[in-house]
């Protein structure tokens, strides 16, 4: 299993691994998911409070598991679509294998990301705001690194799979579209993660399907520009 | 490499034969090497630790020392699991023994500089009393020991066939930044304290922008 791994975070992973696609390959690439962005969103919520970090280390495999699944239907036309000749099955593994990549950078990337929580103004403080956005900050570059790194190695699976540069690009673009569009709402909806200095430490914030992600981005746009 | 058991043999490899090493840390010896690596590492940047410390005496040339050794050490364990992973991402099919061996390798170097440019930060630190000036000093010395380092885990990673140079780059630009903050995090270092970690936590920048505001402290 490391060794796949190994060839995975290479980039070195054949075709064939996809055209036999097996359960336990499914269940491999889960339990790479859940061990490694478990491990590193329990550095998210850490600096809110101990439960916080408990909470996030739950909510964030399943952040990455609802985003597969509620794609996962359309993930699979597109790629028909597009005539990338992959099948449901080969799309969901491929799906999966590029969040276990990032999963995995993530894990390893964590004792720094707890490193700087360390060293981050505590709750408590004067400065907390600061520590707030340091821990922000270094979590936003952390998972914008290790999604960058993943979908390249899943471009590079798709280029040997269909054997065309043009319909791989419209295959991962497409994807990459559907996941940001799904991930980022239910984000909103499994908030907090952080968990905010003036705000309670909860699972679910008490009206976690009211209101989408969009719609605040919008009602910030509007609060800044009119 | 001849005479890998006798440390000083394995030092002047490390400088004069860096490849030497490289291919003795994909040997089936490497866990033992990959150890005396980091040793002599530890105990390099001790020894110039208490010239860090000699700028104020007392308990300072322990602690120093100590505060040093630890420090990277931890810096060490830290960025370890990334640069196993990084390596994987290079294109490397590295075992974990090599990277250790890498890394314990690139810290030993650096100690070794450390420790030829502490004469030279031994007469500035008994000729000055800023800890601003001392502190800047310092870590020039040091960013210069580690890019020797760093140079070495790159032709380390050449010779086990990396593809791609960035993704060393960025795992680079993270083991110095948390080497940047560990001094934060362990101070004071240079200058003396009440206490012996902290009591407020800070960013490096934030602590070295107030240690070069801060008035300069009398040499006891």
């Amino acid at each position: 299993m490391i060794e796949h791994f190994k060839t995975l975070l290479r980039g070195e992973v054949g075709a064939v691994s996809l055209e036999k696609a097996g359960l336990r390959w499914f269940a491999i690439y889960c339990l790479a998911i859940v061990v490694g962005s478990s491990v590193y969103g329990a550095t998210i919520g850490l600096w809110r409070a101990p439960l916080q970090s408990a909470f996030t280390a739950i909510k964030f495999p399943l952040l990455i598991f609802l985003t597969c699944i509620g794609n996962g239907a359309v993930n699979g036309m597109l790629a028909q679509l597009f005539g990338s000749g992959l099948s449901f099955k080969q799309t969901a593994l491929a799906i999966l294998m590029s969040f276990a990549i990032a999963a995995v950078i993530l894990g390893a990337l964590s004792p720094v990301t707890l490193f700087v929580l360390y060293n981050a103004p505590p709750l408590g403080s004067a400065n907390a705001i600061v520590g707030h956005s340091m821990v922000l900050l270094t979590h936003v570059f952390a998972v914008a690194f290790a999604g960058i790194l993943a979908n390249r190695r899943l471009l590079d699976l798709l280029r040997r799979m269909t054997g065309r540069d043009a319909t791989a690009r419209a295959v991962l673009f497409s994807w990459l579209a559907g996941n940001l569009f799904l991930g980022a709402q239910l984000a909103w909806n499994l908030r907090p993660f952080i968990g905010s200095p003036g705000l309670t430490v909860q699972f679910l914030r008490d009206d976690p399907l009211r209101g989408n992600f969009y719609e605040a981005v919008w009602r910030a746009f509007q609060h800044l520009f009119f | 490499m001849p005479d890998a058991e006798n440390p000083v043999s394995l030092l002047e490899n490390l400088l004069k034969h860096p490849g030497r090493v490289v291919h003795e840390l994909h040997q089936t010896r490497a866990p033992i090497l990959a150890g005396r690596l980091l040793i002599f590492g530890i105990m390099g940047i001790a020894i110039y630790g208490t010239v860090v410390g000699a700028q104020s005496g007392g308990a300072q040339m322990w602690i120093a020392p100590a505060k040093l050794g630890v420090g990277t050490l931890l810096a060490v364990l830290i960025c370890l699991p990334s640069l196993y992973i990084f390596t994987c991402l290079g294109g490397i099919d590295a075992q974990l023994r090599s990277v250790c061996g890498a890394l314990f390798a690139a810290v030993c170097l650096s100690s070794i500089l450390l420790i030829g440019f502490a004469p030279v930060a031994w007469i500035f630190s008994q000729s000055t009393d800023s800890i601003a000036f001392m502190g800047a000093l310092h870590l020039l010395f040091w960013v210069i020991g580690i890019r020797f380092g760093l140079r070495f885990i790159d032709a380390a990673a050449r010779f086990l066939g990396a593809r791609s140079k960035g993704h060393f780059r960025i795992w680079s630009v993270i083991f110095v930044l948390v080497c940047f903050q560990m001094t934060t995090t362990l101070r004071p270092i240079i200058g003396p304290s009440k206490t012996f970690l902290p009591t407020e936590k800070k960013f490096f920048l934030a602590h070295w922008f107030e240690t070069i505001k801060a008035p300069n402290q009398e040499k006891k």
